[in-house]
């Protein structure tokens, strides 16, 4: 073996290391709730608890409806701003990064104190409305994600001739955004909507203080009382994390094909 | 010319403090064949864009089929266009494309499929349906790029630079293709290009445009041997430009490095001693006299390239070039490079040329 490839491999593995071990330490703890010997107890005992399922089920129904959300705000816009107002691009790039720098608590409590009982908007006066709210905060924490993915998946199209060769047939904009636009760029849409929903399932900061039922303060609340569950619950986040990407990967292929990806 | 089916009237267009179109008027009739011509940067496809209603004009209306469509959106206008760059929907497939403006329409189902048929017919692709855009060459993309844009039935047929794409053999082949299909469903049609050859052999009239202006607007035959202006006969052929300075106006008679010349013509508002540019088309010129070529002038050879069939001789007139083309006779040696020569033309094919 040429010395280049042995350290290129020797790179690899330490990084995979690096990656794995922690995961299969954890994953070793979590089976070693019956004394003496592996099992799958600590996974039993989570999947039974109805407060996984609802949280869980709670998480759920929070992203997809995020990802609507997002998906509603982000690809018109991305696609308004690439036809008509490339100039103001990189403003809005910059906006979209702000969720990256701000923390979520300083969100959440600007949430609180403009959309409470009292505010014109009161959100925060019926659990619905509190419902809305997280979802709001949740598409706005994942709009730096969402806004790139869709902004890289138009970059791949010429939009502005595919607009004007559908005008020029007869479409209008909501022709022309539905069944050109969006299914060019479906592959992006969806990158960004499971790390959306990657982002969402995980969220605790938001969820916790608007007292919403979700997975995150769930997760925390197991961590801080039990001994083997908390590691189960790690294992079970991080597969269901790997499992949206590998479902990007699967959707890709059912994907439109252009000349820029042709396979 | 047939009644007027799209009129242009006194259309400009400015992008703040740049005017990229002036004062441009045209009536098109019904089944013509328009070309704009022009270089880069000259207003052409702004032109083709305003009437697809993509842009709106600072000024001027556009008419078409008698109606005002200056301030109608591209989709209320029914007019049908092929992009340079195809603009094909990546997403759907041969068939889907062509019938996409119909299904807008809200064209049945069974009509719209039967309309498809036809026009891959048309375009000699009727097994292609169901292909994807990106299984298709250049030339196959751009054939059914026309479909789409035929398939509604359009009162208009713009095309912007559509064979600019694509390498020069499939060019000529497919401009023929558009020129027989644009013929067979007499579709009032404005092509936009930038290629000189392309405008002359398909059109029934070409609008050369520079600096924003229609220059002059004529058949392929009157804009080709009866150029307007300076920058139309530059732009449309090769050309050979004398510089003059009149010795009579009124005769026409002129002093070319040194030989007189007589032009047989009035040469009014200029005055005796003024300066003109006089054109000649290189096959307007030949070594010696012969029938109606009766004009002269002296030259010396200047340099000989043998093409084969044709032989381009480059002549010297005191510090003009002319050149020209002789063909190749095997019994005849090729004219010497310093040798004098005698260029021989009709006076009447000489240009004066405006500026």
């Amino acid at each position: 073996m040429k010395s280049g490839k042995f350290w290129a491999w020797l790179t690899f593995g330490l990084g995979a290391a690096y990656f794995i071990i922690p995961l299969l330490a954890t994953l070793e703890f979590a089976m070693r709730m019956r004394r003496g010997t592996y099992s799958f107890d600590a996974f039993a005992v989570v999947f039974g608890d109805p407060r996984f399922q609802q949280t869980f089920g709670y998480s759920v129904m929070a992203a997809i409806f995020t990802i609507l959300l997002g998906v509603l705000i982000v690809v018109p816009t991305a696609y308004w701003i690439r036809l008509r107002m490339p100039h103001i691009r990189p403003i809005v790039e910059f906006v979209t990064l702000l969720p990256l720098v701000i923390p979520a608590i300083v969100i959440v409590f600007g949430y609180i104190r403009m959309y409470g009982s009292n505010s014109p908007l009161p959100f925060l006066a019926s659990a619905r409305g509190t419902d809305a709210l997280l979802v709001i905060g949740y598409a706005i924490l994942a709009l730096p994600y969402m806004y790139r993915a869709v902004d890289t998946g138009l970059r791949t199209i010429d939009v502005r001739t595919l607009t004007e060769a559908a005008q020029i047939l007869g479409a209008g904009w909501a022709t022309i955004i539905t069944r050109l636009i969006l299914p060019n760029v479906l592959i992006a849409v969806l990158s960004g909507a499971f790390l959306t929903f990657a982002i969402v399932i995980g969220e605790f900061t938001m969820a916790s203080l608007l007292n919403r039922p979700a997975f995150g303060p769930y997760l925390q609340n197991i961590g801080a009382n039990r001994a083997y569950e908390p590691a189960a619950l790690a294992v079970i986040t991080f597969a269901v994390t790997w499992g949206c990407m590998s479902v990007i990967q699967m959707l890709a292929r059912f994907a439109p094909k252009s000349a820029n990806r042709p396979d | 010319m047939t009644e007027t089916y799209l009129s242009i009237q006194g259309v400009q267009k400015s992008f703040g403090s740049t005017t990229v179109v002036r004062d441009f008027n045209l009536d098109v009739g019904r089944g013509e064949f328009i070309s704009f011509l022009g270089p880069s940067g000259c207003g052409k496809t702004t032109m083709l864009r305003m009437v697809a209603g993509f842009e709106e004009p600072s000024a001027g209306k556009i008419f078409v089929g008698g109606k005002d469509v200056t301030n109608l959106k591209p989709n209320q206008r029914k007019v049908g266009m092929v992009f340079q760059a195809y603009a094909l929907f990546p997403n759907l497939t041969v068939a889907q494309n062509i019938a996409f403006g119909l299904r807008v329409a809200g064209t049945p189902k069974a009509e719209s499929a039967q309309r498809v048929q036809e026009m891959l017919k048309l375009i000699s692709l009727p097994h292609l349906g169901d292909r994807y855009p990106y299984q298709l060459s250049g030339g196959q993309q751009q054939r059914v790029a026309l479909a789409r844009a035929l398939a509604p039935k359009p009162r208009l047929l713009l095309l912007d630079e559509p064979l600019s794409a694509l390498d020069a053999k499939v060019r000529v082949s497919l401009r023929e293709e558009i020129r027989s299909i644009q013929k067979e469903l007499g579709i009032t049609t404005i092509f936009v290009t930038h290629d000189q050859e392309e405008a002359l052999s398909i059109s029934d009239r070409i609008v050369v445009m520079n600096n924003g202006r229609a220059d002059q607007a004529g058949t392929p035959f009157e804009i080709y041997n009866r150029p307007a202006t300076r920058f139309v006969a530059n732009f449309v052929g090769t050309l050979n430009v004398l510089e003059a300075r009149i010795l009579d106006a009124e005769a026409g008679s002129v002093d070319v490095a040194g030989q007189t010349l007589a032009l047989h013509r009035d040469l009014a508002p200029k005055r005796n001693g003024d300066t003109i540019s006089l054109a000649l088309r290189p096959e307007a010129v030949s070594l010696g006299r012969t029938g109606e070529r009766t004009g002269a002038l002296d030259a010396t050879i200047a340099d000989v390239h043998f093409l084969g069939s044709v032989i381009r001789v480059r002549t010297k007139v005191g510090d003009s070039t002319v050149s020209l083309d002789t063909f190749n006779d095997p019994t005849m040696p090729p004219p010497v490079s310093g040798a004098p020569a005698e260029l021989a033309f009709a006076p009447r094919d000489l240009m004066v040329l405006a500026d």
